[in-house]
């Protein structure tokens, strides 16, 4: 995992854990590293993942089991939610790019839909 | 009682009448990871060895754990003075013999993980070592220590890439939750993601004292916001 040096390290640990937990590598109810194991993985500091957990508990996608460590939530609907709010933010992404080529609204749609077409062929 | 580990008011020292440090201040929470970052010469080498009580004669006080006193403040602190002391004819063993003798808090199970981890030979003499070894040695002979305050001075200087990895790791992996770290280097891209907070030394200060989530909160990288610090020095 490379991390980008100008957004705080806490936040970037918080998404790759969001998106390990929305592509079902960590699964509900799951129990998920150690804050030591995590922080060598990751080359961050104990602290700074500590703080990513702990937003995590307060936003209840993690739950924290006294003396266990820390689980996945095993509410669906909320990590569907995370599921949906990462797919938001790629596409938010996307659409600011495309905005700054031109192509908006209707034209962007068409434009992703020929691409699509395209796309399928080649695959074929 | 403050959760200062290392507090310091007002200091100056000079060197054959050459101001070396002037007017410095510095406060620093238990549990941190502090970079001390400047350019070769700005004092950051001399300020260690103040805070450890091996430079003597400055004016100002300097508190670790809440004593000003050298030989208590040396007790409560781990810094390995880049090994000057010992002849390179002797053996690691031997080093390690007299840092048993030396510190009351010197744990040899713990020496012996790290050895193990650094795959350092005992046998060896300081002769034999190569820069990265000399630098993971003096890394183990310092965390070994049981101390609320570590002080590692340019611990990457000059090593390669995979010697720095192991040393970033053992950082991450014995350092205690409540001690607090201050890595003195004048490059700070091998250790930002490690980084709780930075202290810039410059024209013989402290320049500033940042989290590094300030830093990122404004959407600067450690480095622009340090190189930043220093950029009018070129023309």
């Amino acid at each position: 995992m490379e991390f980008k040096d100008n957004i705080p390290i806490y936040l970037q640990i918080e998404q790759y854990l969001y998106r390990k937990i929305a592509l079902g590598e960590l699964k509900a109810g799951e129990k998920i590293p150690s804050v030591r194991k995590l922080a060598l993985e990751l080359t961050v500091n104990v602290n700074t993942v500590q703080r990513a957990l702990q937003q995590m508990n307060d936003r209840g996608i993690l739950y924290t089991k006294r003396g266990e460590g820390n689980f996945v939530t095993e509410d669906t609907e909320l990590i569907n939610q995370t599921k949906q709010d990462l797919i938001d933010n790629e596409l938010e992404n996307f659409v600011q790019s495309m905005e700054k080529l031109g192509a908006e609204g209707d034209s962007l749609v068409s434009i992703l839909d020929d691409y699509l077409r395209r796309r399928g062929k080649e695959d074929e | 009682m403050s959760d200062n580990v290392l507090a310091i008011k007002d200091l100056s020292y000079k060197k054959n009448q050459k101001t070396i440090l002037h007017d410095v201040n510095l406060n620093l929470d238990q549990g941190k990871i502090v970079a001390l970052l400047g350019e070769n010469g700005a004092g950051k080498t001399t300020l260690m060895r103040i805070i450890a009580g091996v430079a003597k004669n400055y004016k100002g006080e300097v508190e670790v754990d809440g004593t000003t006193k050298e030989a208590d403040r040396k007790a409560k602190l781990s810094f390995t003075d880049g090994l000057s002391g010992f002849s390179d004819s002797i053996k690691i063993q031997e080093v390690v013999d007299f840092y048993i003798n030396i510190f009351n808090d010197f744990d040899e199970n713990e020496f012996e993980e790290l050895r193990k981890f650094m795959k350092l030979d005992p046998e060896m003499k300081l002769s034999q070592l190569s820069r990265g070894m000399r630098e993971k040695l003096i890394i183990a002979l310092t965390f070994s220590r049981k101390a609320d305050l570590y002080l590692l001075d340019e611990p990457f200087g000059g090593i390669d890439a995979m010697a720095r990895k192991k040393i970033i790791n053992s950082i991450i992996m014995w350092k205690d939750e409540k001690a607090t770290i201050l890595i003195s280097d004048h490059f700070v891209n091998e250790i930002s993601t490690l980084l709780d907070e930075v202290v810039v030394v410059k024209n013989d200060t402290i320049l500033e004292h940042k989290t590094a989530d300030e830093i990122r909160e404004n959407h600067k990288s450690i480095e622009e916001y340090y190189e930043g610090l220093y950029e009018d020095d070129d023309e």
